[in-house]
């Protein structure tokens, strides 16, 4: 797999995931890159976190990394070629307190990786606004909403058992607005159809 | 040599003490920190950096100034908490700095 610098975020994502699997890294992609890949591009992120969720060597990681032409710089992996950045932070891979995470894989032509489910990308999300009061973060979890399958019943349970019900309550508004505003805009006006 | 007094479960006594006074204050900065804790700017910065790499504490800029704070998304935030407070309680000493420490506003251009 050649990446380039017209490599999408999507495509270095399942290449790294794949160079990983093929050598024996189990990792799960999270944070920014993932809430990209669910917004389908709407949201954009540079960065690539990979949360290992097995034991492994820092030099089985780099081979991993040089076999699709990344190199470690500091913390992080760098391409010569791709404007994407690996890193991969410390676990446990957990949402707030909830650490049972079942990541979904995603497949394509450039490999596959295991990536968090819609439904626990916006929770992710939903953590930066919860506990940072980051209103990007909140317009990222409604972004997720809109444009993958999220389980708003499982967002709801989590966000009460964190102790952000209010929270919630206001992520739920901001979806519905953005849901109609959607439509309005999407619908044609009465003056275009009836000419 | 120091002779260390306490323990310090979090892998260093600067690591340990940093997160003591930020479970103490809420959230501090790095030379708060170490004037709190009389310990060397540049050892207290270290202490931060790697917390932060064990994704224990996060920072976020304000103005030039990066405010540390525990991570309240860290997976076992509450039992963490509990824990420090539980380490800080023998600590006198710093619980009585961090108590002589001015945290309230102070309305602009009055007089000390």
């Amino acid at each position: 797999m050649i990446l380039t610098t017209r490599s999408s975020l999507g495509a270095v994502a399942l290449a790294v995931g794949g160079a990983l699997r093929r050598h024996g890294i189990p990792a799960v992609l999270t944070g920014g890159a993932c809430a990209s890949l669910h917004t389908r591009g709407a949201y954009q992120s540079r960065d690539m976190d990979f949360i290992l969720v097995g034991a492994t060597t820092q030099a089985r990681l780099d081979t991993a990394m040089a076999s699709v032409g990344f190199v470690r710089k500091g913390d992080r992996y760098v391409h010569p070629r791709v404007v994407f950045y690996v890193e991969f932070p410390r676990g446990p891979l957990a949402i707030g307190s909830d650490y049972r995470i079942a990541p979904v894989e995603r497949r394509g032509r450039h490999g596959r990786a295991l990536i968090l489910s819609a439904t626990d990308s916006c929770r992710d999300r939903l953590a930066a606004f919860y506990h940072w009061n980051d209103r990007s973060s909140l317009d990222v979890a409604v972004a997720i909403a809109l444009r993958s399958p999220v389980r708003l019943a499982t967002v709801r349970r989590w966000s009460i058992a964190e102790g952000f019900a209010a929270g919630f309550a206001e992520f739920l508004r901001e979806v519905r607005r953005t849901r109609v505003g959607r439509r309005r805009r999407s619908k044609p006006s009465p003056r275009r159809t009836a000419r | 040599m120091e002779v260390k007094v306490s323990s310090s479960p979090f892998g260093g006594r600067t690591r340990t003490r940093a997160l003591l006074a930020l479970r103490l204050l809420g959230e501090s900065y790095p030379r708060e920190l170490a004037r709190l804790l009389e310990a060397p700017l540049s050892g207290v910065q270290k202490a931060l950096a790697s917390l932060e790499r064990d994704g224990l504490v996060a920072a976020r800029s304000l103005g030039r100034t990066r405010v540390f704070r525990i991570e309240p998304r860290y997976f076992a935030f509450d039992a963490l908490q509990r824990f420090l407070e539980r380490l800080a309680e023998p600590e006198a000493d710093l619980r009585a700095r961090v108590a002589a420490l001015r945290r309230r506003p102070r309305r602009t251009g009055k007089p000390l």
